[in-house]
């Protein structure tokens, strides 16, 4: 198996100790691919950097970030300047603080990739090793902020599988507010308790139909484990999710 | 807040539940485009294979290989009649806990509002979600692609997560790092679990900010009116002391 590609060098900062790492890829693109194609000739169209006034193909080296402004105006940086606004966090995960893995809200999830040593000293080694196995103990997740390609993400990181797992999330100002949502709720309309019990029932028995295998065969997460889910379900109606501090992997 | 940007049903067993689709998310991101260093001007990435020349947009169609080099056409219209199900329905086919999903099942996130005269059906369906822990996964067809989905409460609303398909994942397994000589030791583990205890906090999603966001747009500012910005030293990094020195120190600190 060759190593995986790099999306991000830098290093993981846990108090004093630094571990040199590696973002990679942990999603692959199973979708279906189309190719573009000129609709008068039917030729494939390749995708080149070409110079919309020049009608040249340009180098790498010699593109750069426009911004456009609000007067139509544009500003016009070089990619070097941009990770140099913030240095440190180009080139640092420096985690902040530990967290319950419960308490983070889905809503806050973004994508989902691994983190792997970048150094090959049996020290850097160790460091990740060390930082996997207690975080794998306790079911924390660790917090931190870093740069990558011109943008700045907030990051979880926790063990999965043996490996670190570094998930990017959405800040709290990227959320919106619930206001406005039509939820349609009058305190005197609550649904009785009869109404209740029976789309519950409807619920669990729906639950043995399971997720029928289409196109793409998809493994809905907890499909594994279903059996022993709903005869525990079934014991306890009513489980408290908060107070269950184990994720069982799916 | 903003429209709702698609109207369905929510079905299980015999129940229908109307809903109106809002996106949870707003981008914030600030958004660069390509230019030529030596003119400004856009860079045009489409090119035609045969002739050349830049595409325009209203030129591009899809394609698909069938031969080497033999590709037939397809329009949208066709697309859209072969992805078969138009239904808006999403059919929810189980209810797992939250606290079994992973993270990284969890792609976009969306709010569902009440639908027309489906205010009593939401409610039951929002209660009994609430009630029994339970999220609910289905399938949604939306701009023609099919998603998994989780529906669950949130407050006093439904929300919907479309879920990343288990193939589309890769496996920690192929990721082939080394593993360390030696093993962490007991102490070692014992003082990196302090460590951790001592960052504990309670997630507060609100004590995290995008800076460089902020310093980005000062940036541009400061290149429009034609000023030099003045950008921070890259700080020295001193190198690794060893990892038992670096715990102690940590936990002296």
């Amino acid at each position: 198996m060759s190593v995986a590609r790099a999306l991000w060098t830098g290093s993981l900062s846990f108090g004093l100790v630094n571990v040199p790492v590696s973002l990679v890829a942990a999603t692959r693109d199973v979708d279906f691919h189309f190719r573009q194609l000129h609709r008068k000739d039917g030729a494939p169209i390749d995708v080149q950097r070409w110079c919309s006034k020049e009608d040249v193909e340009i180098p790498y080296e010699e593109i750069t970030h426009g911004y456009e402004l609000e007067d139509g105006g544009q500003v016009v940086g070089s990619d070097l300047e941009l990770p140099a606004i913030e240095p440190s966090r180009t080139r640092t995960i420096d985690i902040e603080q530990f967290v319950d893995l419960a308490d983070v809200d889905p809503l806050y999830f973004d994508h989902p990739y691994f983190l792997v040593p970048a150094g090959d000293d049996d020290g850097s080694i160790r460091a990740y090793r060390l930082l996997t196995e207690v975080m794998g103990r306790t079911d924390r997740a660790a917090l931190g902020q870093f740069v990558m390609r011109a943008k700045e993400y907030l990051a979880i990181v926790r063990e999965r599988d043996g490996a670190l797992t570094l998930t990017t999330m959405l800040f709290a100002d990227e959320i919106r507010e619930l206001g406005g949502i039509d939820r349609a709720y009058q305190k005197s309309h609550k649904p009785t308790r009869k109404q209740l019990d029976a789309r519950s029932r409807c619920s669990r028995s729906s639950r043995a139909i399971g997720i029928p295998t289409r196109t793409r065969t998809a493994t809905a997460p907890g499909s594994s484990a279903s059996s022993t889910v709903s005869a525990r379900a079934r014991r306890s109606s009513s489980p408290r999710m908060a107070s269950s501090r184990t994720r069982p992997r799916i | 807040m903003a429209r709702s940007i698609s109207n369905g049903t929510i079905r299980f067993g015999v129940a229908a539940v109307p809903i109106k689709v809002h996106s949870a998310v707003e981008d914030h991101g600030i958004h660069f485009h390509q230019v030529h260093v030596k003119d400004g001007a856009r860079v045009q990435q489409r090119i035609c294979s045969k002739d050349g020349k830049a595409v325009p947009d209203k030129q591009v169609v899809k394609g698909y290989e069938v031969r080497s080099g033999e590709y037939v056409i397809l329009d949208q219209e066709e697309i859209d009649a072969a992805s078969g199900r138009r239904s808006r329905a999403i059919e929810l086919e189980e209810f797992v806990r939250a606290a079994e999903i992973d993270p990284v099942y969890y792609e976009r996130s969306y709010y569902l509002g009440a639908g027309k005269d489906g205010r009593d059906a939401y409610r039951l369906l929002h209660d009994a979600l609430e009630r029994s822990e339970r999220v609910g996964i289905g399938r949604w067809v939306f701009h023609n692609r099919e998603y998994l989905v989780a529906v669950r409460s949130l407050d006093h609303v439904l929300a919907l997560h479309t879920m990343r398909f288990s193939e589309e994942l890769i496996d920690s397994g192929s990721l082939d790092f080394p593993a360390p000589r030696r093993r962490p030791g007991r102490r070692e583990i014992e003082m990196a679990s302090a460590l951790v205890d001592e960052l504990h906090a309670r997630f507060e999603p609100e004590s995290f900010a995008d800076s460089y966001r902020d310093r980005v747009l000062e940036l541009i500012r400061m290149k429009a009116r034609g000023e030099e910005p003045d950008l921070p030293e890259a700080p020295e990094r001193e190198d690794a002391p060893d990892l038992m020195a670096a715990l102690e120190a940590s936990l002296a600190a």
